[in-house]
């Protein structure tokens, strides 16, 4: 009987050190790998001003559509967005808002005869300022952060 | 516990899971079965890692000749343990071949290949074969240097097959010309095709190696068999674990080589193949010519066809080696050949040119690009992409186009720089951007280095090459002191005249400041 209780003990112990052995390898490479794999999800993007338009081009109160030329990285490439702001002047501030809908993420288009923001998906509609007027969009137009620079607008995007 | 053991006995029930299990892991291992025979567990383990890291590479690689390079660059630059994992994928390749090497030797030395086992012996030896293809197709994705020029010489020797080489090298190929339908159809190859051969293979070996039991030891010892689980399994895994942490530091601490960009056009590069290559590099310099085909095609095809053949040829039940002495003298012939002309090709194979040393040109370029002209735009944040970012991805003719004129990349979007640099600058500021993308720090150069590199950049690079850059009119610089002194190369520079009437360069004496021609004459005479 004593044989079959050290032969049994012996198993067990032998059986545990298999475990604790890949186990260790096993975590060692999950690790690495998992690190590897999750490494691009926690960089965080970066804004940078860009030139927009020359500020004496924007008339006063009219809403205007800017398209923007920027740079991201996009992995190992360098690619290139043109995205769309619209720049509102009132003196010599000049404000900008996102085209990006609020809701599932179209981009909305200037209607100036209805001097209105619709987006062609689901039908939102966004006042002159941003603000909902109709339709599914949970909140207002992002607004972009602008800044004046010899006589250029600049927007941070 | 109650519900987790519930579940298992339902599963086992529906699966027949514990005795799937029980079959796998009670093999009946016979008395005498020692370390020896941990080889195959260590070569599947290395397999397991190969696969699991190569898993994760095709997460960032882009097989294609525009961006497999700087996939790779972004791979080992920017995503974290990013590096570790290719040297895990590259070193390991090596260690599997060893393994697989020496499995192969113990099974020889062991007869274990005799009958009735001979198709686990064939099976093994076409999963070698499958190894070194993988090894093979794995040398060109980096598309690096080291694995165009490498590719080019593989494909030249499945070229120079008789009869049907040229329609072998165009299939493995994509075409003429190695180039972006190589690098898919080696890309398919080694993520596809290889893998699913291997994995049918190591089904049929592992299932083969079931069906016929462990062989054991050469002359049976007395003793009761045990179980596979723990007893022998505890070897394995130790053995397992030991050759994991060696693969892990050599992968920690050296680093997997990536050379400069592919360039097809460079013709100062010297291939040399990775080193399980090198005996049969060596074996075809013995064979010049016509008879190339011995080496390239006839040696290594004989010595598959021989292992194919073993069980056949040494057909005796006896396996201990003493019953064996022809066959293991034979083997061991033939082994320690290949070992002979593994190291006759490792010692004769040319140093390569180290991607992290900076020629002048490249060290002038730097100087060049912090030039106003330059880093108003190409700052961080810039217009213009950080020169010192790497993650700048143009060729040397769209920068030396671009230095010349910046105005045709962007037109309008800021004014043009004032006054533009020549040729030579725009050169050697294409060489510059090349040692930044292949992640090269730049050297801790002294002013007087960097000066005589300015000054070779623009008045010699046009006709002078030197460290594989520059123009090819005038004779290569590199050791320029090798054959002449100091005096002779400061008259020659101030006028060649003086030497040589019918010398084609031009006198210098009036063109460089009296500084520079000390500087360049000074660094010149020091090249040797």
């Amino acid at each position: 009987m004593l044989g079959v209780e050290t032969d049994f003990t012996r198993r067990r112990w032998l059986s545990r050190a298999i475990a604790v052995m890949l186990g260790t390898i096993g975590t060692i490479m999950a690790t690495v790998l998992g690190g590897a794999i999750v490494s691009p999800g926690l960089t965080k993007r970066r804004d940078n001003w860009v030139p927009a338009m020359p500020l004496d081009d924007l008339e006063d109160g009219l809403l205007k559509t800017v398209h923007v030329r920027t740079s991201r990285t996009d992995g190992y490439l360098e690619a290139t967005d043109h995205q769309v702001v619209f720049l509102t002047r009132s003196g010599d501030q000049v404000t900008a808002l996102s085209s990006v809908c609020t809701h599932l993420g179209c981009h909305v288009v200037w209607d100036a005869q209805q001097r209105v923001l619709k987006c062609p998906c689901h039908g939102g509609v966004f006042s002159a300022t941003g603000q909902v007027e109709a339709g599914p969009p949970p909140k207002a137009l992002e607004s972009v952060r602008t800044r004046i620079q010899n006589g250029r607008v600049f927007v941070r995007i | 516990m109650a519900r987790w053991s519930r579940l298992v006995s339902w599963l086992d029930s529906r699966t027949g899971l514990r005795a799937g299990l029980s079959h796998l892991l009670d093999e009946p291992i016979p008395a005498g079965v020692n370390w020896w025979f941990t080889l195959g567990s260590i070569l599947l383990g290395l397999l397991g890692v190969q696969v699991v890291t190569g898993l994760v590479l095709t997460l960032y690689y882009a097989p294609t000749p525009d961006h497999a390079y700087d996939s790779i660059r972004f791979l080992i630059t920017s995503v974290t343990f990013g590096r570790l994992v290719r040297s895990l994928h590259f070193f390991g390749a090596s260690f599997i071949v060893i393994a697989a090497v020496a499995h192969l030797l113990r099974v020889f030395a062991f007869g274990a290949y005799k009958a009735s086992r001979e198709m686990t012996w064939i099976t093994g030896v076409l999963l070698l074969l499958i190894i070194l293809a993988f090894a093979l197709s794995g040398y060109l994705l980096p598309w690096d240097q080291r694995a165009y020029w490498a590719t080019t010489v593989a494909l030249n020797i499945a070229r120079s097959t008789p009869l049907v080489g040229g329609w072998v090298a165009s299939v493995l190929q994509g075409g003429n010309d190695l180039g972006a339908l190589t690098l898919s159809r080696w890309y398919a190859a080694h993520v596809i095709l290889l893998p699913l051969l291997l994995l049918l293979l190591i089904v049929a070996h592992l299932a083969l190696m079931r069906r016929h039991g462990i062989a054991g030891m050469p002359t049976p010892r007395e003793g009761a068999p045990a179980p596979f689980y723990p007893f022998h399994a505890v070897k394995d895994t130790i053995a397992i674990s030991l050759v994991f942490a060696l693969l892990f530091t050599v992968a920690m601490s050296g680093r997997a080589p990536l050379d400069l960009k592919a360039d097809p056009t460079d013709a100062n590069y010297i291939p040399r193949p990775e080193w399980y290559f090198l005996g049969l590099f060596q074996l075809l310099k013995y064979f010049p010519g016509k008879l190339e085909p011995i080496a390239t095609v006839v040696a290594p095809g004989l010595m598959v066809l021989l292992l194919l053949l073993l069980p056949w040829l040494d057909r005796a039940a006896d396996r201990s080696v003493k019953a064996r002495r022809f066959v293991i003298a034979s083997g061991g012939v033939v082994g320690l050949g290949a070992l002979i002309l593994t190291m006759l090709g490792w010692r004769d194979s040319p140093a390569s040119a180290d991607p992290a040393r900076w020629p002048p040109s490249a060290l002038a370029g730097r100087a060049f690009a912090s030039d106003e002209r330059c880093s108003r735009c190409h700052t961080p944040g810039g217009i213009g992409r950080d020169l010192m970012s790497a993650r700048f991805t143009h060729d040397d003719q769209w920068v030396t186009t671009h230095v010349g004129d910046p105005e045709m990349i962007a037109a309008g979007i800021r004014k043009p720089p004032q006054g533009q640099f020549g040729t030579p600058q725009a050169q050697a500021i294409a060489a510059f951007v090349k040692r930044v993308q292949a992640g090269a720090p730049p050297p801790a150069a002294s002013s007087e280095e960097i000066r005589a590199s300015i000054v070779f950049a623009t008045h010699c690079a046009k006709c002078h090459r030197v460290e594989g850059i520059g123009g090819d009119e005038g004779p290569d610089l590199t050791r320029a002191a090798q054959k002449r002194d100091r005096e002779f190369i400061l008259t020659y520079v101030r006028d060649p005249s003086l030497i040589d009437v019918n010398a084609t360069m031009p006198a210098f004496e009036d063109k460089l400041s009296q500084e520079d021609l000390q500087v360049i004459v000074n660094y010149m005479a020091n090249r040797k």
